[in-house]
């Protein structure tokens, strides 16, 4: 098994968007897509996807229906709104820009080192 | 499979909203059984699989708690803006609707802003009268010690023993009354600083500034010392006075001149004290009382006592031990202050208000019945009005608006109308405040003046709550109860709820008139008083006299002599002038508001003593010039001359009452009277009678004795002059005599005798004017409320009238259908309507003169006044029905 890192805060908020972009589903099916995803790297308290999945819902990023799971139980389903599908575009363009520049910093080759003063 | 277990009941819990707590459980217990059943299907055995389940979640009630927090809250969130939401629609919709029906929202506003205008114009002043607290220090502890009055030292003499309790026995009483003071209001010339003036003084013993916790701004008040006979003259000054004479400049340690004696003054009083009255200056009244107290007034002190209550005192036990003071009295002197024991304290607030509570609170029930009618009226526009919308309504319940919805929308509505109506009800209010400023004792208007402050504001807006509720709940429940399929077929308005309407708004017209009539009859009998007032003889021809007073201060007249030759002088100038035929001076005018002085007689006949003890007569002083410019009668004997002076022997001229009520069937002349007062000694006879003068003009003459001027003249004297000049030059002349005579005389009060007796009657008149507004807002309210009624009750049977008309039914028939059910209205109405008046008008009778409050003319009249115009309101849509066409009704259909 592969080291696991802990989720940044705000992090998770963007992996939900991101997993409900596919269509609806309910919050156990995005605790399995992240996981698969990312191979198990990041591990998610599952507990702690809920408050968050309701708080997106609270900013009208996401909307819950109740519905019937495949083994037909009684499931709570989330969908993307309109502005939550404009907050994944803009937050996935930050978090990849941030992450690119985090990356070239750790990648600088030596000749770029900071000036001695 | 779910290890869930839910009580069955908490699913019905759905019925009334989400059930937010079953949602977070059910949501979270999915989560883990999938789980669960993962880690089984990687072939974990059920124990095992669960607790991975578990460890994966993390602490699972935390998770759940966070989530019930975070949902109740949007929920109640959502809630809240949801109904906010409904509310802003409804207020919307009503706001659209109002003004779309412009015509019928004004009628609607305009009669509810009448009704609670005037309502809250009186409560204004009853509010600032009898509600708001004294601007004092704690003062609900301030009380008045009725009859209690100062020890008193006659002229170079030690103190007289008194049994009775004076402020200084009071005072001893120090776990009961913290501080004791008494104070009185006189008037005297202000000169040294600027023009010279009258002014209006509080003469107060030492404690009374402290008794009030009235602070001082600058310097300070009177010292005991100060407060004693003899101690040295100083003054305390209004802040207002200050401002205006000082200019605002330095003032303490400076002197001003009153009366022309000098005193010096030691503080300046903080901004807004006038206390009493709207007193500006303030100088020590002294304990015991000596005559040098006597200076600003007419020769009798009206004294106040009054007290502060020890702290945790209470004014029952407070008067209990005053009682005991009294109670020491030997009982023959004891019975003459039964009053008094009984009620030997009481709140300061209500002596400040006295008599003027009664009219206070008849005016503000007059207005309660104002707005009872408006609200009646407007109850019946807003039936109309939901006639005329009945099919809205009716579709809109078809399309599913819930009856509570449509209610609240409707009564929204109303209290729309209502709050326009308080605020243009505020504004007439406010252009109203000074007219009802009039109601007040002078204290009341300089010590809490009615404003339109916060507490108006929250009273006119509870009415208008009030009222909008009221009148709108009756419309309301009655639109939503209409049948919605049965209007939708009939096409609206001719239905089985039209007709119930149509009863239940003659029903409020009949109220309305009633009502009315009630407040006409009261206008009615208040407009005979004021007449039966006007009528009464004053005893004196007002007409073409002038009048002016003075004071002759001690320092420029010492001695009568000297003002004597003075008024000499003067009268002598005043007669030389071309156009004056008479002029006279007295000490005291009638109807000029001064209560004067009345000493109790004792005529010469012994028997006849015991039946005049509590008669008093009015002591006055005059010349024989004073009967001829006044026209008043010589009935027998002789005018006083001027040899009548102090060496001569004394003698006095009665008035006619006084003459035969105190020497039935015998002749005056030559008769002797002896005053009570310990102080005056020797007999006095009369020489003449001459007719009766009223004090006021409301009451019967009292006894009057006139004693020569010559004799002793008085510093306030009052000087009267009649002549065939216009009014402005007589009263010019007047005053340059005085200017020619003594340059530096101020003088004051100058005015006609006719504007004397016109300002007598100043609170009677507002009183009537008032009342009488009212009763006309309420006739006018009642005649378009059955005009509304009749015209409405037409139109609703237009087809009817016209399958009547067909039939062969004259014009003439129509005519009297209509009126006639006009006539059983208005008959039913006034009615119901004397009835109220019989048995309400008692109410009235302390303002009532001359007329008893079941006046038949009065009340004969209002009735009336009320019938005509609505013979006349019911007429318009009778002729209307007349008219119409048979052919084009039944067209129309």
């Amino acid at each position: 098994m592969p080291a696991q890192l802990d989720v940044l805060r705000g992090t998770l908020d963007l992996l939900i968007l991101k997993a409900l972009s596919w269509g609806s589903a309910h919050g156990y099916s995005v605790a399995e897509w992240i996981e698969r995803v990312t191979d198990d790297t990041l591990v998610i308290e599952e507990g702690s996807l809920y408050p968050a999945l309701h708080r997106l819902e609270e900013r009208g990023l996401i909307e819950a229906e109740w519905g019937l799971s495949g083994n037909n139980r009684r499931a709570k389903y989330y969908a993307l709104t309109g502005a939550g599908r404009q907050a994944l575009k803009a937050e996935s363009a930050t978090w990849t820009r941030y992450a690119r520049a985090v990356f070239a910093a750790l990648e600088a080759p030596a000749s770029l080192k900071p000036a001695s003063v | 499979m779910s290890s869930r277990k839910e009580p069955l009941w908490r699913r019905y819990l759905r019925f009334f909203g989400p059930d937010i707590e079953a949602d977070v459980e059910d949501e979270l217990r999915f989560h883990l059984d999938m789980r669960e059943r993962s880690f089984l299907a990687r072939g974990l055995s059920a124990d095992e699989a669960r607790k991975a389940a578990e460890r994966r979640f993390g602490d699972f009630d935390r998770h759940r708690r966070t989530l019930k927090r975070q949902d109740g809250r949007r929920f109640r969130r959502n809630l809240w803006s949801e109904r906010v939401g409904e509310w802003v629609q409804d207020l919307r919709y009503a706001v659209r609707m109002l003004w779309h029906h412009r015509v019928f929202s004004v009628a609607v506003i305009a009669t509810l802003a009448l009704g609670i205008g005037a309502t809250t114009a009186i409560f204004s002043a009853v509010d600032a009268a009898l509600l708001r607290p004294l601007p004092f220090l704690e003062p609900e502890r301030l009380v008045e010690l009725r009859r209690v009055e100062l020890p008193f030292a006659p002229r170079g003499q030690a103190e007289q023993p008194d049994a009775r309790p004076t402020i200084r026995t009071v005072g001893a009483l120090t776990n009961v009354y913290s501080d004791v003071a008494a104070y009185a209001v006189g008037g005297l010339n202000l000169s040294g600083i600027g023009a010279p003036l009258r002014i209006k003084v509080g003469v107060v013993t030492e404690g009374f500034f402290r008794t009030l916790g009235a602070p001082v701004s600058q310097g300070r008040t009177f010292t005991p010392e100060e407060g004693r006979p003899n101690g040295l003259p100083v003054t305390v000054i209004s802040h207002g006075l200050w401002q205006r004479q000082f200019g605002g400049q330095a003032a303490v340690g400076q002197s001003v001149r009153l009366n022309g004696k000098a005193y010096q003054v030691v503080g300046i009083m903080a901004p807004g004290f006038r206390f009493p009255e709207d007193a500006d200056l303030w100088i020590p009244l002294t304990v015991p009382l000596t005559f040098a107290s006597f200076e600003p007034f007419r020769g009798w002190i009206p004294i106040v006592s009054i007290a502060r209550l020890a702290p945790e005192m209470s004014r029952e036990v407070a008067a209990d031990r005053l009682r005991g003071l009294w109670r020491a009295l030997p009982a023959e002197q004891l019975k003459d202050y039964a009053g008094v024991v009984a009620e030997p304290v009481r709140p300061l607030q209500g002596t400040l208000v006295g008599d003027r509570r009664t009219p206070m609170l008849i005016l503000l029930g007059a207005t309660g019945l104002l707005l009872l009618i408006a609200c009646v009226n407007a109850t019946n526009l807003l039936l109309a009005h939901a006639a005329m919308r009945e099919r809205e309504l009716a579709v809109r319940t078809v399309l599913g608006a819930s009856r509570g919805r449509l209610i609240r929308q409707l009564l929204v509505q109303s209290l729309v109308l209502s709050l326009a109506g308080a605020a243009l009800g505020l504004l007439l209010a406010y252009a109203t405040l000074g007219l009802v400023g009039g109601l007040l004792p002078r204290e009341m208007t300089e010590l809490a003046a009615p404003a339109l402050d916060g507490r108006l504001l929250a009273f006119a807006i509870g009415l208008a709550v009030a009222t909008g509720l009221g009148f709108g709940v009756l419309p309301a429940l009655g639109a939503a109860k209409a049948d919605a399929q049965s209007v939708m077929k009939s096409g609206g308005g001719h239905g089985s709820t039209a007709a119930r309407r149509g009863r239940t708004r003659r029903v409020l017209v009949t109220a309305e008139l009633a009502l009315a009539l009630m407040l006409l009859a009261g206008s009615g009998l208040m407009l005979r008083s004021f007449s039966a007032v006007l009528a009464t003889d004053p005893g004196f021809m007002p007409e073409r006299v002038a009048t002016l007073q003075m004071t002759l201060d001690r320092t420029s007249y010492p001695r009568s002599g000297a003002r004597l030759a003075m008024l000499q002088r003067l009268l002598d100038r005043l007669r030389g002038v071309p156009g004056v035929e008479a002029a006279g001076v007295i000490n005291d005018l009638p109807m000029s508001g001064v209560a004067g002085i009345s000493i109790e007689v004792d005529p010469e006949d012994g028997n006849l003593a015991a039946r005049f003890q509590d008669r008093a007569a009015r002591y006055l002083k005059s010349d024989a010039g004073y009967f001829r410019t006044m026209g008043i009668h010589l009935l027998q004997g002789r005018l006083m001359a001027p040899s009548d002076d102090s060496l001569a022997p004394a003698v006095m001229v009665v008035s006619a009452r006084m003459a035969q009520e105190v020497w039935p069937g015998q002749n005056p002349l030559g008769k002797r009277i002896k005053l009570l007062d310990p102080d005056t000694v020797g007999w006095r006879s009369v020489i003449g009678v001459v007719s009766d003068v009223r004090e006021k003009p409301d009451e019967d003459a009292r006894w009057q004795m006139y004693y020569p001027i010559t004799e002793d003249s008085p510093n306030l004297v009052a000087v009267v002059v009649r002549g065939t000049l216009p009014e402005r030059e007589l009263l010019a002349t007047l005053r340059n005599a005085v200017q020619a005579v003594d340059p530096s005389q101020p003088i004051y009060a100058v005015r006609t005798l006719a504007e004397l007796r016109h300002a007598s009657l100043t609170t009677r008149r507002s009183n009537t004017t008032l009342i009488t507004a009212f009763g006309a807002l309420a006739l006018l309210l009642a005649v378009v409320g059955v005009y509304g009624v009749m015209a409405y009750g037409v139109t609703l049977r237009t087809r009817e009238m016209g399958i009547r008309a067909a039939l062969g039914a004259g014009r003439a028939d129509l005519v009297r259908l209509v009126l006639g059910e006009g006539m059983w209205v208005a008959v039913i109405g006034v009615g119901i309507g004397l009835i109220g008046t019989l048995a309400l008008s008692r109410l009235l009778q302390s303002l009532l003169y001359g007329v008893g409050p079941s006046d038949p003319v009065a009340i004969a009249g209002a009735a009336l006044v009320l019938l005509l115009p609505v013979v006349g309101a019911t007429l318009i849509p009778a002729r209307r029905a007349a008219r119409l066409d048979p052919v084009d009704v039944m067209r129309s259909e």
